[in-house]
């Protein structure tokens, strides 16, 4: 019987179907397993709260952030979390803050990702030189502690803008993302698929984009979700002592002003906690709930 | 290769990290903005001739890479610089703080440890049990919260509402002690809130990290051999299993005394415990760079030698590390 080339073609892209499912069914699959776990359908839900209240913040809040009454009011019926300093309504403070919050986090995550991603790459699939170079980079980075390197930087500007600290923030934070990647990308340049795409003439860069990088997503996505709690936090930290934007009214800020009345106006301090409690819950239960669901082996 | 050859190359790789390190923060430092001449007389009169005079001691007059050899010079005679705010070199000034961090994170360490270790454990021998998940979610919760927050509450609550604890520094100012031992009693009071805070955190961290590393373990075949040998299972867990656990815990202990360190410096600077963590950041808002510099520079020392012991003490533990 004379084979036919046509039926060939039909049964092997049958077998891709089957052994490479379409991103729509990829996500599914991943959102099936997400929901699976209480934790993470939670950690989802309260990024989901958070992220409307950002979103919808003057719908939302009770009174405008410039609003002011008597200050520093215990919480009651009109104002459900008391009154700062200035007798600006708190609960609507935080609900602003939250804008304030995911833009850092998520700022800064972005610059880390981009940073980390690109020279983790470059790391990991060239080697050589280069990847002794830009290891030793990421070594002293790594050297100092975070913190203390924010700090650092920060003080080098006169002005301390909250958009230069979610900068500083991406521009120090690359060097775990970047080992990862890089470590990653050195066990996926010997693999046998990158071999065969070699073998039929797929450039560098080809390779890199859609062999190799599709393959890592999943990681880079479970790091980076569960980096942008610290990022928060840092952000909040920073403020806290001193080296934030103080015209910004992020939840570090409101933190510092009701360090001053923390023995008179409990609230002051209590509620913006919680709200970067709340926050940062999320994110990580979220972040749990993916990793179990992708599968990703990350050393903590 | 043996031990020795490896340690030698190990303390050759600091010498470029670190040069590098130096010149990091010697940049950072010097595009910084505002004159350390006229921060040493804190916006007081000075006759121009004297600012210039002073420059030039300091030689602040000269180019930059001059200066930065100058100061790398003097940095590998060990001299750190001078504080512009005490008056004093910043190598004793550092000195007078380090006892007093190493103390505040080596008792917080330990007992995050002991506690990390023991509910860790648990957790993963009885996985899904009801005490696995309330440590697990414990953790999770300590791992989500913002320790200078916590410590704020603390304060609020334990301070202020029920006056039982001191707030702020080591010892209780102006006090008269009677004996030696109240003195230290006094000390361990002020060391309460601070360590505790740092426990919760630290005790959130290494507890997942026992787990997981737990979970692992004993999902082994030398586990399976043991419990299979007939071994009880208090020991196959404890002599078999633990073992291989700590070896991961206390490597990652020693890779993160830099984020301990920062992590000490929030609850520090909030206590106002007079540590190297509350220097740096006081040293920061003051803008006294000098000083700055040289914690920075010893800050940066003291990881490279940590992560460096961490890695010799790991090779000594598990022989099946080679040294390449």
């Amino acid at each position: 019987m004379v084979s036919r080339p046509h039926a060939k073609s039909a049964r092997a892209r049958e077998i891709r179907e089957v052994h490479k499912p379409s991103r729509a069914t990829r996500l599914f699959i991943t959102w099936r397993k997400l929901r699976k776990s209480a934790l993470a359908v939670i950690g989802f839900g309260i990024i989901l709260i958070v992220s409307i209240s950002a979103l919808l913040a003057p719908i939302i809040a009770p009174y405008d952030p410039q609003w002011s009454g008597s200050s520093r009011r215990p919480p009651s019926m009109e104002n459900f979390f008391g009154t700062d300093n200035r007798g600006r309504d708190m609960l609507s403070l935080i609900i602003y803050g939250a804008r304030i919050s995911l833009y850092v986090g998520i700022g800064a995550v972005l610059i880390e990702v981009f940073l980390g991603l690109t020279i983790g790459m470059i790391a990991g699939y060239f080697g050589g030189l280069i990847d002794e170079i830009l290891m030793r980079i990421s070594d002293v980075v790594l050297t100092l502690p975070q913190l203390m390197l924010l700090i650092l930087a920060v003080s080098m500007f006169k002005v301390r803008g909250l958009h230069v600290i979610v900068i500083l923030m991406g521009a120090l934070g690359w060097p775990l993302m970047a080992r990862v990647v890089r470590s990653e990308f050195l066990s996926l340049r010997e693999a046998t698929y990158v071999e065969a795409a070699k073998s039929v003439g797929a450039s560098n860069w080809r390779i890199i984009i859609h062999h190799i990088l599709p393959n890592i997503m999943s990681t880079i996505v479970v790091l980076a979700t569960m980096d942008i709690p610290w990022y928060i936090f840092y952000e909040a930290t920073l403020t806290f002592l001193g080296f934030g934007d103080p015209s910004s009214s992020s939840w570090g800020v409101l933190l510092e002003k009701g360090y001053m009345y923390t023995t008179s106006s409990w609230w002051m301090i209590t509620f913006p906690g919680l709200a970067l409690l709340f926050t940062s819950l999320g994110f990580n239960l979220f972040g749990d709930g993916l990793r179990t669901a992708l599968d990703v082996k990350v050393r903590e | 290769m043996t031990l020795r050859t490896y340690v030698i190359r190990r303390l050759f790789l600091i010498v470029p990290t670190f040069f590098l390190i130096s010149i990091i923060i010697f940049v950072i430092i010097n595009l910084a903005p505002g004159d350390p001449v006229r921060a040493m007389f804190a916006g007081r009169p000075v006759p121009p001739e004297t600012v210039e005079r002073i420059r030039h001691e300091l030689g602040i007059d000269q180019p930059i890479y001059t200066q930065y050899f100058i100061w790398l010079g003097r940095l590998l005679r060990a001299d750190f610089g001078y504080s512009y705010i005490y008056y004093r070199p910043v190598a004793d000034l550092v000195g007078e703080k380090i006892p007093l961090t190493l103390e505040l994170m080596l008792i917080a360490n330990a007992v995050s440890l002991t506690i990390a270790v023991f509910l860790g454990v648990i957790a993963a021998v009885k996985q899904y049990s009801i005490t696995d998940a309330l440590s697990s979610l414990g953790a999770l919760i300590g791992y989500s919260t913002p320790n200078f927050w916590i410590a704020l509450v603390a304060i609020a609550f334990f301070s202020v509402q029920l006056g039982l604890l001191p707030v702020e520094g080591v010892q209780t100012e102006g006090m008269k002690f009677a004996s030696p031992f109240h003195a230290l009693y006094d000390h361990l009071l002020h060391l309460v809130l601070p360590t505790s805070i740092l426990v919760l955190g630290w005790t959130a961290y290494l507890f997942r990290i026992v787990r997981s590393s737990m979970l692992e373990v004993l999902m082994q075949d030398y586990i399976v051999t043991a419990r299979a040998k007939g071994l009880k299972e208090r020991v196959v867990i404890y002599k078999h299993a633990l073992k291989n656990v700590m070896l991961p815990v206390v490597t990652y202990t020693g890779y993160s005394i830099g984020f301990l360190l920062a992590g000490a410096a929030v609850i520090e600077s909030i206590f106002s415990w007079p540590g190297l963590g509350q220097f740096w950041v006081s040293s920061a808002s003051q803008r006294d760079y000098p000083t700055l510099m040289g914690i920075s520079v010893i800050t940066a020392l003291m990881v490279l030698i940590a992560n460096l012991c961490t890695d010799i003490a790991y090779s000594l533990v598990d022989p099946r590390i080679r040294y390449d």
